[in-house]
């Protein structure tokens, strides 16, 4: 089913979506575009390539608290606390590499047992309109994961953005049920959208085949005493990416009441893995460095048969010391032969 | 394990804490009802007590222990000083089991060789009961078990009276450094092992205890012609999920709370050694 | 890249290579190019091959003195290419103990500022190709056709406002001195916030921190925050809660802020590492400017044999010391 509706009802569309439940959508706030729930005068910016942060916050938030407790060391109570069937969620105008990104956290949270609730719950409260990227920008390379830039199969909606109007076409029941109740502002498609053809995004002549199977023999490679010299330790890279996923877990409150949350976050902090005897597995930037990125490119495939990355370009885009998974790559034999 | 949110913990109590050594103590945990949760030895629980925060223990106990799961804890961090400082009666959270657990099936008609270090007997402890309490299904027992001194053994009593006492057992104790009351083995764990010069056929080893004394009883096994698949090993790492999500414990493709912390040394040494 | 800079980054080549190459220095800390032009990123060279990739242009932007806290650990002796914010980040280092002036060979490089990629897509309206620069201009080269921009304007933030573009500490000065540049207005938004009622002040901040993500990037690439263990770490007593929330994020920037008072050189490598643009400076610009109105005018970093005024203490201090 073809649908569109003129820019300028866009505003209604929201206000009308967000009734349901939050909307996410890619929103500016000083300078800044990130997906956030939509509210009225919120600068909406379906223009934008990807935001700073991935939308991967809208499925497993920064902070998410999942219990609460109460009374003192005789008199503890424990209640849970997650997201009910009621708490619907649109989330508009995500590109198709974050979307492919979610579906690499969904077998991590989903699929592997024992499941994730809190995710799930949202994850399946959630109708995802997914937008085609007509123009990527040079840190884009999603071309390499086989991610087309003007198609997101995991949506619930496929959108085409043209100069007046977007395009919207239903995937899903879930699609076609948002859609209904905006009935009144969107009228079928009299002609077809545009549809950006064969999007090429930035070649860095990487050659992933056998990449991670390499990866194997590689764990003591030389190239590692290389490649961590510039990390500063941050965790930008791991909070910007959309398929990284750890987590902490902790208190807030005091002895009487309180709650407790989980929140993001990274492998590249030394504290990370520190234990309370003083024992650390990866003490060094050399083995959190090999850590985040063999995790990427063989733990994660070993597992799931595929690489952890999409080609989203936001490590490109945000590391401080410009050290990405591009450089990594090229540094462990996945440039491509020609290139070598 | 909450069946909706693996991160849930239930309501437990405290029964009594006993002092095992200057900085280890055993607590004893009841749910409502007896047993949290069921669970094979080898498993691991989280403990929590809010708003401290929670921290991933061994089951010390026997899934035959029907009363309660016990905890030999060493003070190392801010929850286990919390625990040690409990009152009997005191309300904690907890959470599991998680992780594998020892392969109990594969064991079945073997002789068993148990190496423990220091605290590193907890999880063992929890296997050793196991097989008492189905004696017929194991062969010989030998236990093997050190500390720095006499005073840092814990579960003195099992160690010296209860156990030795077991059919088809034997136990043997060493310590670090001479002291004027010890009269049993002195010298360190992996040397003793070596001298008693275990044989392999037909058995499994089963060891555990600090970083630096495993990667020596290790070598001892292999020189007495051990395989790595009849070498069983538990991995310490930190831990916050306990589901193979949080990626703390992450090795290679596992994650050791879910995965593990159970390992034969053929699974280990295909494993990045960053543990 | 312009033909200067070409020219210069040869220079530099071979001023260090000599010193490299026979053996006066273990490592040199420059910079290479990244995957992009308007990228460099850190080298690390030890030896001729990795000397062939040192460049010198105008992205060279990242600080390269807080490696030192690593490399002399590997290294008895390592060479660092120092720009004025990376010379006074060197000081700021020696003063707190933190590297042994004896075991580094500064090369000082008069810095005419870093462009910014961001401003120089703005002024280019899009599809920018490459740039190119002569006599304090730049060209933007589009898609679409070519357009010239005065260079101050597409400067970093952080090199529009600096002061000391020459280093003020080096063995050996590369390039001709820059000059130190008079009538900059680095003050001129922490007056603006200062007008605001607390209120309104409050409602400022609580908003730029709530993008806040927490990953530390201003810490780690700070030269102040040396600490070897920073307070948000430390377990017991617990002071930084992760939570998302405002008490959390006022904790944790204004603690570091305060441990930078007199001691931050003003160079702005926070707010570039921040990934969500959250404007850092200016908590540290108002603990200067503070600290100036108080104290007489002290510029962190600027000369290592001046004492920091929170570091020194003289009967007439205009705060009384506890007195209990």
């Amino acid at each position: 089913m073809k649908k569109m509706i003129g820019l300028d009802k866009l505003p209604a569309l929201w206000e009308q979506l967000s009734a349901e439940g939050p909307l996410y959508l890619p929103i500016e706030e000083r300078g800044v575009v990130c997906f956030k729930p939509w509210y009225e005068g919120a600068v909406v910016r379906l223009d934008a390539l990807n935001g700073v942060v991935p939308p991967k916050d809208i499925f497993l938030p920064r902070e998410e608290t999942y219990m609460r407790y109460q009374g003192g060391s005789q008199t503890l109570e424990i209640e849970a606390v997650s997201p009910g069937p009621d708490d619907k969620a649109t989330l508009f105008g995500v590109h198709p590499c974050d979307l492919k990104a979610v579906e690499m956290l969904d077998r991590v949270y989903i699929d592997q047992e024992p499941g994730d609730s809190l995710y799930r719950r949202r994850r399946e409260n959630a109708t995802v309109v997914a937008l085609a990227c007509s123009s990527p920008d040079p840190f884009c390379f999603c071309n390499l994961f086989e991610v087309d830039p003007a198609d997101a199969p995991g949506a619930d909606i496929m959108a085409y953005l043209s100069e007046q109007s977007l395009y919207l076409e239903t995937r899903t029941e879930k699609g076609e049920t948002m859609l209904a109740k905006a009935e009144s502002l969107i009228s079928d498609a009299k002609d077809e959208p545009e549809r950006p053809r064969e999007v090429k995004t930035t070649d860095f002549g990487l050659y992933l085949e056998g990449l991670s199977d390499n990866l194997k023999e590689r764990f003591d490679d030389p190239a590692w005493d290389n490649l961590y010299k510039s990390c500063l330790s941050c965790g930008v890279c791991t909070y910007v990416c959309p398929t990284c996923y750890c987590f902490d877990v902790e208190d807030f409150g005091h002895e009487g009441a309180g709650e407790r949350f989980r929140c993001w976050d990274s492998c590249m902090f030394g504290h990370f893995t520190q234990m309370a005897g003083g024992h650390n597995p990866r003490p060094d930037r050399k083995e959190r460095v090999r850590q985040r990125f063999l995790h990427k490119l063989q733990y994660y495939p070993q597992t799931y048969g595929e690489i952890a990355c999409v080609g989203c370009g936001r490590c490109l885009r945000s590391c401080p010391v410009n050290l990405d998974i591009v450089q990594a790559v090229k540094a462990l034999g996945g440039e491509a032969v020609e290139q070598r | 394990m909450n069946k909706d949110n693996p991160l849930l913990p239930q309501v437990a109590t405290v029964l009594d804490i006993t002092s095992e050594t200057p900085d280890i103590k055993t607590l004893r945990v009841a749910g409502k009802d007896g047993l949290p949760f069921e669970f094979m030895p080898g498993q691991c629980a989280m403990l929590s007590i809010p708003p401290i925060g929670e921290a991933i223990f061994s089951i010390t106990s026997s899934p035959t222990c029907r009363e309660c799961l016990e905890f030999s804890i060493k003070e190392v961090g801010t929850v286990s000083s919390a625990l040690h400082d409990l009152p009997p009666g005191a309300h904690i959270g907890i959470r599991g089991p998680y992780g594998n657990g020892f392969p109990v099936d594969d064991m079945k008609g073997k002789d068993l060789l148990f190496i423990g270090g220091g605290i590193g007997l907890a999880p063992l402890r929890s296997l050793i009961g196991y097989c008492f309490s189905n004696r017929d299904q194991f062969g010989h027992i030998d236990i093997v078990y050190g500390a720095r001194s006499p005073a840092d053994l814990i579960r003195k009593s099992e160690i010296k009276e209860t156990w030795p006492a077991e059919p088809d057992t034997s136990v043997y104790l060493t310590v670090d450094a001479e002291n004027p009351d010890w009269k049993e083995n002195v010298g360190f764990v992996p040397a003793y092992v070596s001298e008693l010069g275990f044989k392999p056929e037909n058995k499994i080893a089963i060891t555990c205890g600090p970083p630096i004394m495993i990667k020596f009883v290790l070598q001892a096994l292999d020189k007495l012609g051990f395989k790595p698949e009849q070498v069983i090993t538990t991995l310490e790492m930190r831990m916050k999920c306990g589901v193979g999500k949080c990626g703390r414990c992450n090795l290679g493709p596992v994650y050791v709370c879910k995965d593990g912390p159970v390992f034969s040394l053929a699974q280990l040494n295909e494993l990045p050694a960053e543990y | 890249m312009a033909e200067k800079s070409l020219k210069e980054a040869e220079k530099i080549r071979e001023i260090v290579g000599q010193d490299l190459l026979g053996g006066r220095i273990g490592l040199l800390l420059g910079w290479e190019k990244g995957h992009y032009w308007w990228q460099s990123r850190p080298l690390f060279a030890k030896n001729e091959a990795d000397l062939e990739k040192l460049t010198w242009d105008s992205f060279c932007v990242i600080n390269l003195s807080r490696y030192l806290l690593e490399e002399l650990k590997e290294h008895g002796k390592v060479g660092v290419l120092v720009k004025g914010c990376d010379a006074r980040a060197f000081n700021r280092l020696l003063q707190d103990n933190m590297v042994a002036r004896d075991r580094v060979v500064l090369y000082g490089l008069p810095c005419p500022g870093m462009l910014d990629y961001g401003r120089l897509n703005e002024e280019a309206g899009g599809a920018l190709i490459s740039i190119s620069e002569s006599n304090g201009s730049v060209t933007l080269k589009t898609g679409t056709g070519e357009k010239s921009v005065e260079r101050d304007q597409v400067l970093m933030k952080k090199c529009a406002e600096c002061v000391y573009p020459d280093p003020v500490v080096y063995d050996q000065l590369l390039l001709s001195p820059q000059g130190k540049k008079e009538g900059v207005e680095r003050f001129k938004s922490v007056e603006d916030l200062e007008e605001l009622t607390p209120d309104e002040r409050f409602a400022y901040w609580e908003g730029e921190l709530s993008r806040c993500l927490r990953c530390y990037a201003c810490r780690q690439v700070c030269p102040f925050c040396s600490c070897r263990e920073c307070f948000v770490e430390q377990d017991n007593p617990r002071w930084q809660g992760r939570a998302y929330q405002p008490g959390e994020n006022f904790m944790f920037h204004l603690v570091r802020a305060y441990h930078g008072t007199g001691r931050c050189i003003d160079c702005g490598e926070c707010e570039r590492a921040c990934p969500v643009d959250i404007p850092l400076q200016e908590l540290n610009r108002k603990l200067i400017k503070d600290i100036n109105q108080l104290y007489g005018d002290y510029e962190a970093g600027v000369d290592a044999e001046a004492d920091p005024p929170l570091l020194t203490y003289r009967p007439d201090d205009p705060a009384a010391f506890s007195e209990k």
